[in-house]
């Protein structure tokens, strides 16, 4: 008799057991749906840029360290202040180089600078396609294209 | 630093650390004939573990992703629920005057594994390291094969094994990791020289060469080296992750289309040089030609899947041993996937299934989110690997494609995987954590 017993509370448990499984599978479900809402309204609320760019040194503040420029598809950038991004530093030439977004990526060009345009550490001499990640030197400001 | 409470991970963490003592219960049980837990030292440890991990998040204040610990939790839970049922003198370790069965051991690397993910989770602030080295990576890539190929040994004909002292590694399960690196690092840099320049031959658009042959020829290096070593799983995995990243990078379906045809090409080659790619797809095509031989593992892992059912035997009731032998040879590696669906049935194996495809779907999210291409790519080469390796065990064990010994991520017992896969998990924690916090620091 309690043979039978403990084999009906068996069959309890294993499914007791595979009830769990499915509840935390349905937990992880909710967790999903919650977050794609949540998601789907801050796109809405925020978040149209095709850019940023994010200032990593710049010695005279302006734009200022740490902060995060939001880009419009085009962006002049460069000493003089009529610039869409106003650069304030000694090596940094009036109208320095141009980012541009053409399509589906973005490209730097240098605009006959004194001094020159790096990205990623390297001079460049033509019109340049950058990646999200990688790194802007204007003068002694260093700024990150990121998402 | 600030505390960052993470209520979702929590929320779902809690139900699964109940589930893993559950398990172990129930095993008990039907093993025992008596209602008593038994020893559940294992099950707590589990527990703590992840406890421990999810508690060292919150106190750094990490603002990564909340749904992939709790994912690998509950894949890595019901592995373990696995190993504990099966019997545990399969494989183990008696280092250090120790001596840990199965279960015991799989959990102390689920220890290492986890301290491995929590200090590249909150240690990893910039990527830098990752990518500028990428040469370095891909070096040391091919000197990890390289020493796989002079000093490595062999079992079950496929020569992947390392011994170092107290314990064997397995070189491949981390070369994945450094190929994925050096690959987005590589495509991160090219991106758009690789999708603007245009170089048409009929309807195809070809890659254009000078970029794309250093690449090419790492990856030629790679599938050569891992094809002499005849593991076939990890070349099907390379060449997946490989496909996806640059499809992923460029947008470019002709690329795909280019590496299938160079893969069934491939294919073919290996299929007429080696005579243990012959073996493996004869055996897949008909096992029951030799059932007591060559198809002896395959035709054992179907009668399983078929005692299994819809419901499973349940957990502890499963035919693992038939006097004294295994059923299925390496049950605790190669087919772990059968003994669960043995044992959960086809419900417990979905429920697996589920848990993986939770992962592979925050991962692709984390990719998306990602602030840079670099650290995008990465993640959606690393979610790959762990998608692609649960795919070709899971259609190996059910005989939807040839067999091939590669392991399921968190399930299958092993070290190397399972040390390989945290670090894998703390990659992709790394990359959604900086995104976490662009987003707070921008205030949108």
């Amino acid at each position: 008799m309690t043979g039978d017993v403990l084999r009906v509370l068996l069959l309890l448990l294993q499914l007791g057991f595979v009830a769990l499984l499915y509840l935390v599978l349905m937990r992880f479900a909710g967790s999903l749906l919650r977050d794609l809402r949540s998601a789907e309204e801050a796109q809405i609320s925020s978040r149209s840029g095709i850019g940023r760019l994010s200032v990593l040194e710049s010695p005279a503040d302006e734009p200022p360290n740490g902060t995060t420029i939001a880009l419009g598809p085009i962006n002049s950038i460069g000493r003089n202040v009529n610039n869409t991004i106003f650069v304030e530093d000694d090596f940094v030439s009036a109208n320095h180089a141009m980012l541009t977004f053409r399509g589906r990526s973005w490209f730097v060009e240098d605009q006959g600078s004194t001094n020159g345009t790096y990205v990623n550490g390297h001079r460049i001499d033509r019109a340049v396609a950058l990646s999200f990640g990688d790194e802007l030197t204007i003068g002694r400001v260093r700024m990150r294209l990121d998402r | 630093m600030t505390i960052a409470w993470r209520g979702a991970e929590f929320r779902l963490l809690l139900p699964i650390l109940l589930l893993v003592p559950m398990g172990f219960f129930v095993t008990n049980v039907a093993l025992a004939g008596v209602l008593e837990p038994g020893d559940l030292t294992l099950a707590v440890g589990y527990v703590a573990l992840f406890a421990g991990a999810h508690l060292l998040l919150v106190a750094f204040g990490h603002r990564g992703d909340q749904l992939i610990l709790p994912a690998v939790g509950a894949m890595g839970g019901v592995g373990m629920i696995m190993l504990n049922r099966l019997p545990q003198d399969l494989a183990g370790t008696s280092a250090f005057g120790l001596e840990l069965g199965m279960a015991a051991t799989q959990l102390l690397w689920f220890g290492v594994g986890i301290v491995a993910m929590l200090a590249i989770a909150v240690g990893l602030r910039d990527d830098g390291i990752l990518r500028h080295y990428k040469y370095t990576w891909a070096a040391i890539g091919i000197a990890l094969l390289g020493a796989t190929l002079l000093l490595g040994y062999e079992v079950n004909g496929a020569r992947l094994w390392i011994d170092l002292g107290p314990v064997s590694v397995q070189p491949g399960e981390f070369l994945k990791i450094v190929l994925v690196i050096f690959i987005a690092g590589y495509l991160a840099e090219t991106r758009t020289l690789l999708t603007s320049a245009r170089l048409r031959i009929g309807f195809l658009s070809v890659p254009p060469l000078p970029y794309f042959l250093p690449m090419l020829v790492l990856f030629a290096v790679v599938m050569l080296i891992v094809v002499r070593l005849n593991d076939l799983g990890a070349a099907l995995l390379f060449f997946g992750i490989f496909l996806t990243m640059l499809f992923v990078a460029t947008g470019r379906r002709s690329y795909v289309l280019i590496g299938l045809v160079l893969f069934v090409a491939g294919f073919v080659v290996a299929f007429q040089l080696f005579g243990h790619v012959q073996a493996r797809v004869n055996v897949w095509i008909d096992p029951f030609a030799d059932p007591l031989g060559a198809g002896f593992q395959p035709v054992r892992a179907l009668y399983a899947l078929g005692r299994g059912g819809i419901f499973g035997e349940g957990l502890g009731q499963g035919l693992v041993t038939l006097g004294g032998n295994l059923t299925i040879p390496f049950v605790h590696t190669d087919f772990i996937f059968t003994a669960i669906a043995e044992e959960l049935g086809l419900l417990g194996a979905f429920a697996l299934l589920g848990f993986a495809m939770v992962l592979v779907f925050r991962g692709l999210r984390i990719a998306s989110l990602a602030r840079d291409d670099f650290g995008a790519l990465m993640v959606v080469g690393l979610t790959a690997s762990l998608g692609l390796q649960t795919l070709i065990i899971i259609g190996g064990n059910t005989k939807l494609i040839p067999l091939t010994g590669i392991t399921l991520p968190f399930v299958s017992y092993g070290g190397s995987s399972v040390l390989a896969s945290f670090i894998m998990i703390g990659l992709l924690l790394a990359v959604s954590h900086r995104s976490g916090t662009a987003d707070r620091a921008s205030g949108s």
